[in-house]
């Protein structure tokens, strides 16, 4: 008796440690993977900044080391110095922050509407939306941009936001109408019901819940206006923006300082993406569902 | 701190003092500020006007404009120089929006004499043919009919260029090869880089852009043929030998534009291949790679021959300040400049009795550009160029890199572009 | 409150769209309309064929990559918690980077001495460069492993942003019920996410039709696309007319992809 429960007990004790080894088997691979990926989308990122910090020999060989050998801030200094970084930074920054911005604005009301529309309108009223974003820029940046030009806003940071709102409009409408999509009818009404107008139900109970969604929105948007290029060419000249100055440099084969450039363009992605990513959490969803 | 010394500001002025006052004082501001605006418009009109200019320039050749070349004539002129950076392929999206929105802002642009026919076509340049006499006599008259577009004049001299060989010496001395001067030379170092290496490195640029289009002007003429006839026995002996050089060209050859060929010569993958004298300040003095020096390349079986490059001035149709463009375009053109250009820059000068003395280090590069000069053709001008252009890409794309028939392929697209004629 | 939106985007596209789609019909010469001379010409071109292949095939394998690699990337970004934040923000660095930029940087990876050969002659698996430019399967695959590395984000954002909105107590349900992870996973997490999962696919699936700029920094003008196509008609050869042309039958292709992915996924959702 006694030997067969101490037997069953070993047998417990033994089945707990497989399943805790088990665990820590798989927290461990999950680990060793997320480093994997990691290193796979950082490896392109790294051998810029490596080419940006290295010294010219280190680069222009045929069997080029991996790792940083003769390391120099020349390149950096030179690009700072000239001072010809910070106004296209500045201009970037502000441009891409406008259209995020701008684009919730317009495109969240939007896509409440047709989130709420019987589904196969919706599916309709979506592709007429993207439609335009099927058709290959090369033909019709030309006449968009003609239009922004007559109205006088050449070398405006106004112009090019209005002009990457066409590019990201459809995005986010999208992204929206999906994140609205989530949110159950049920609740908005049980919220009138509790004495609420449409408009509070929307600002009170909707809003919230849609914060991860309104985030996404807003990070894609970012990024998207962020590395724009097509239109910048054609409003931007004395004012242009980073990813134009990064152009001049790789066109000029100016290869240490566009390798600088590049990655300098990455650290104000980092920064936003850092601040923005704290909302795609799900706790407001779960906290409104209690509520 | 600030904030409260304003409010108290605020504070004292508005102090009641009766209606009569509060009336008298809007008024005196308001004239005030006639006035004052009246005097702004006034230092404004007073002050230098601008001059939009937009040229194409690397950040060395930008500080030789900034420093040795604007401020005389802004100063003389009394004008402002807003120069911009464009590569040339925007140049042509830049005019064109603005000239679509009716609001041209821009007074002069240099552009690459390659890319000049879209904007003669699309209506973008002045017509310059009343301004010829400005052209100094002494300007190599090839550079003059490169600005020429059906007997009319659109653009003027300001920038010859022509093609030179960079070769790797270490890698040549290592294998006991000399830079190859003729086609056949050319074959047999690209054979030997070949198996000794068991990679191919020479490379042409054979990205089928219009940089494709450069060589192959180069490789049809010297045999004697005419690319944009191309079905003709020059063109016939020119793609046959590219067809049988093409195995031992490296695969790099691909993707060589003007910009990543210095790249691959920089980077040791390919040993010999043309470029503009450009890659001289990239590959050597930037880069560092000093064996990697340059000569005037190779000719045919019928002659020598490099296509002449460069940049000219034009004016975009519509241009605010076009007299005083004109005055600046005449100023890019003198002696004076020309030499200065040659000097700092290293560029070959537009007319014969302007002579620049080159930094040492240039020298050899220099020598190589003005020896290739002595063979510089012009392209033709035609207004169909994008046909010739599109038809050698294609005949190129058929007869060497997939390695079909020459014939066919060269009669197919010489069809093309006798169909595309305008 | 939905027409600030559609002017927005139609009263800016829709003219410049249907011009085009005008001028495709033009002849460009005697400008003659409607004719097909255009469509006439880009499809005779023996290289149409190939650029149609090739634009499918890489949006074949790039969504394919991409889809997976991003559920995989969004997946583990739930569950993980610790480096949760940082994770994320690695993640979406790549997206940042104009296309110009990441094709150099791909450029510096793929070309003949680039890393990746290095790579690989380092750990003894090749003697000789691999020409990865080369044309066919190969450059295919590298043009789409190179457009993953940008375009991943995109995905992960958009299915993390679904996954998100799952609410924790269905997963405490299923818990309770006994679920397996895989159970759970194909059948609670899957459909969920699966508006999500369809958002994702089509933004990148319209874009991945339209791909242009990489491959031709990474492989030159040697492997069309059809994207290259309504380019280089335009700004290389000066004609917005054949130009016009490639980009309308770009555009039919991706909405008959849309339309029908749509209709079959789309309708098996049922209405909800």
């Amino acid at each position: 008796m006694k030997t067969a429960e101490k037997t069953g007990v070993v047998l417990a004790e033994k089945k707990v440690d497989q399943k805790k080894m088990r665990a820590k088997v798989k927290r461990v691979l999950l680990f060793l993977s997320i480093i994997a990926i990691i290193l796979l989308i950082l490896i392109p990122i790294y051998l810029l900044f490596k080419i940006s910090v290295s010294a010219p020999q280190d680069i222009l060989t045929q069997h080029p080391p991996f790792l940083i050998k003769n390391f120099t801030w020349k390149h950096w200094l030179k690009i700072l110095s000239a001072g010809q970084i910070w106004n296209p930074l500045w201009k970037s920054v502000i441009v891409a922050s406008m259209v995020a911005l701008l684009g919730i604005i317009i495109a969240a009301p939007g896509a409440y509407v047709i989130s709420r529309l019987p589904k196969k309108i919706k599916y309709g009223v979506l592709l007429a939306i993207f439609s335009t974003r099927m058709f290959p820029e090369v033909g019709i940046a030309l006449p968009i941009s003609v239009t922004f030009i007559k109205w006088g806003l050449l070398d405006t940071n106004l112009g090019l936001v209005l002009a990457h709102l066409i590019r990201v409009l459809p995005l986010m409408a999208w992204v929206l109408t999906g994140t609205f999509d989530t949110i159950p009818r049920d609740l908005e009404q049980s919220a009138v019901v509790d004495g609420c107008n449409k408009i509070q139900a929307l600002v009170k109970v909707v809003l919230p819940l849609s914060l991860a969604g309104l985030a996404a929105g807003a990070i894609l948007s970012w990024l998207e206006s962020w590395n724009e290029f097509t239109y910048a060419i054609y409003l931007c000249l004395a004012d242009t923006t980073l990813p134009i100055k990064t152009y001049y440099y790789i066109s000029r084969g100016n290869w240490f300082e566009s390798a600088a450039y590049a990655v300098f363009l990455t650290f104000p992605v980092m920064i936003i993406t850092f601040v923005l990513q704290n909302y795609l959490k799900s706790d407001y969803l779960s906290g409104a569902l209690k509520y | 701190m600030g904030k409260v010394l304003l409010l108290t500001m605020i504070k004292g002025i508005k102090k009641p003092k009766g209606r009569m006052f509060l009336m008298k004082k809007a008024y005196r501001l308001l004239l005030g500020l006639v006035i004052l605006s009246l005097l702004v418009s006034c230092t404004t009109m007073a002050a230098p006007k601008s001059l939009k200019v937009i040229m194409g320039l690397a950040e060395e050749e930008w500080n030789v404009m900034r420093e040795h070349i604007f401020p005389a004539f802004e100063k003389e002129y009394n004008v402002k120089i807003e120069a911009y950076q464009t590569e040339a392929q925007d140049t042509e999206k830049i005019l064109e929006a603005r000239a679509k929105a009716n609001r041209m802002d821009i007074d002069l642009i240099s552009q690459d004499n390659m890319r000049l026919a879209t904007l003669v076509e699309r209506g973008l340049v002045e017509d310059l043919s009343e301004y010829r006499s400005l052209i100094p006599a002494t300007v190599i008259p090839a550079l003059v009919d490169v600005g020429e577009f059906g007997g009319k004049l659109y653009f003027l001299p300001y920038r010859p260029n022509i093609e030179i060989a960079f070769y790797n010496s270490l890698k040549f001395a290592q294998y006991g090869l000399k830079p190859p001067t003729n086609w056949d030379e050319l074959f047999n170092v690209a054979r030997t880089f070949k198996e000794k290496e068991g990679v191919a490195r020479v490379a042409i640029k054979a990205d089928l852009s219009p940089c494709t289009t450069v060589h192959l002007f180069d490789f049809c003429r010297s045999a004697g043929g005419d690319p944009v006839v191309l079905d003709d026995k020059g063109c016939f002996e020119a793609f046959v030998f590219l067809q049988k050089l093409w195995p031992y060209l490296s695969p790099d050859s691909k993707t060589a534009n003007w910009n990543f060929m210095n790249r691959h010569i920089a980077t040791e993958s390919v040993y010999l291949g043309q470029n503009w004298p450009f890659g001289m300040n990239v590959i050597v003095k930037d880069g560092g790679k000093k064996e990697v020096l340059a000569y005037q390349g190779w000719r045919g079986p019928v002659k020598e021959s490099h296509v002449l490059g460069g940049d000219v001035i034009g004016i975009p149709k519509g241009a605010p300040n076009k007299a005083l463009a004109i005055e600046f375009a005449k100023y890019l053109m003198s002696k004076e400049v020309q030499e200065k250009l040659a000097t700092y820059n290293g560029w070959p000068a537009v007319r014969s009795d302007a002579y620049g003395t080159v930094e040492e280090w240039q020298r050899p590069y220099f020598d190589a550009i003005n020896e290739a000069l002595k063979y510089a053709e012009a392209r033709p001008n035609l207004l169909y160029w994008d046909a010739v252009d599109k038809a050698l890409g294609e005949a190129f794309r058929e007869g060497v890199i997939e390695q079909k028939p020459v014939k066919p392929a060269l009669e197919k697209w010489a069809k093309f572009i006798r169909d595309n004629k305008r | 409150m939905i027409l600030p939106l559609i002017l927005f985007i139609l009263g800016f596209t829709l003219l410049p769209v249907l011009q085009c789609i005008f001028y495709s019909f033009q002849d460009r010469i005697t400008e003659e309309f409607p004719t097909l001379a255009n469509y006439r010409l880009i499809v005779g071109n023996p290289k149409f064929g190939d650029a149609l292949k090739n634009t499918l095939i890489v949006t074949a394998i790039g969504l394919t990559l991409e889809m997976g690699g991003g559920l995989l990337i969004a997946l583990l970004l739930t569950v993980s918690s610790k480096i949760k934040g940082l994770f994320r923000t690695i993640t979406m660095i790549p997206m940042g980077v104009p296309t110009i930029v990441s094709g150099v940087i791909m450029l510096y990876i793929f070309s003949s001495n680039g890393y990746f050969n290095e790579f690989l002659y380092r750990i003894g698996v090749i003697k000789l460069p691999i020409d990865w430019a080369q044309g066919g399967i190969r450059t295919l695959l590298m043009v789409a492993v190179a457009d993953m590395w940008k375009v991943t984000p995109l995905v992960v954002i958009l299915l993390l942003s679904g996954l998100e909105s799952i609410p924790a107590n269905i997963y405490e349900a299923s818990a309770m019920d006994g679920a397996s992870p895989y159970q759970h996973f194909f059948f609670i997490t899957l459909p969920l996410i699966k508006p999500f999962f369809t958002i994702a696919l089509i933004l990148r699936a319209i874009d991945a039709f339209r791909i242009f700029e990489l491959p031709m920094v990474l492989a030159g003008r040697n492997t069309m696309f059809l994207g290259t196509y309504a380019y280089s008609e335009y700004f290389d050869y000066n004609n917005i007319h054949s130009s016009g042309a490639a980009s309308t039958i770009l555009l039919i292709l991706i909405a008959i992809f849309v339309f029908s992915y749509v209709v079959t996924v789309g309708a098996k959702e049922g209405d909800e």
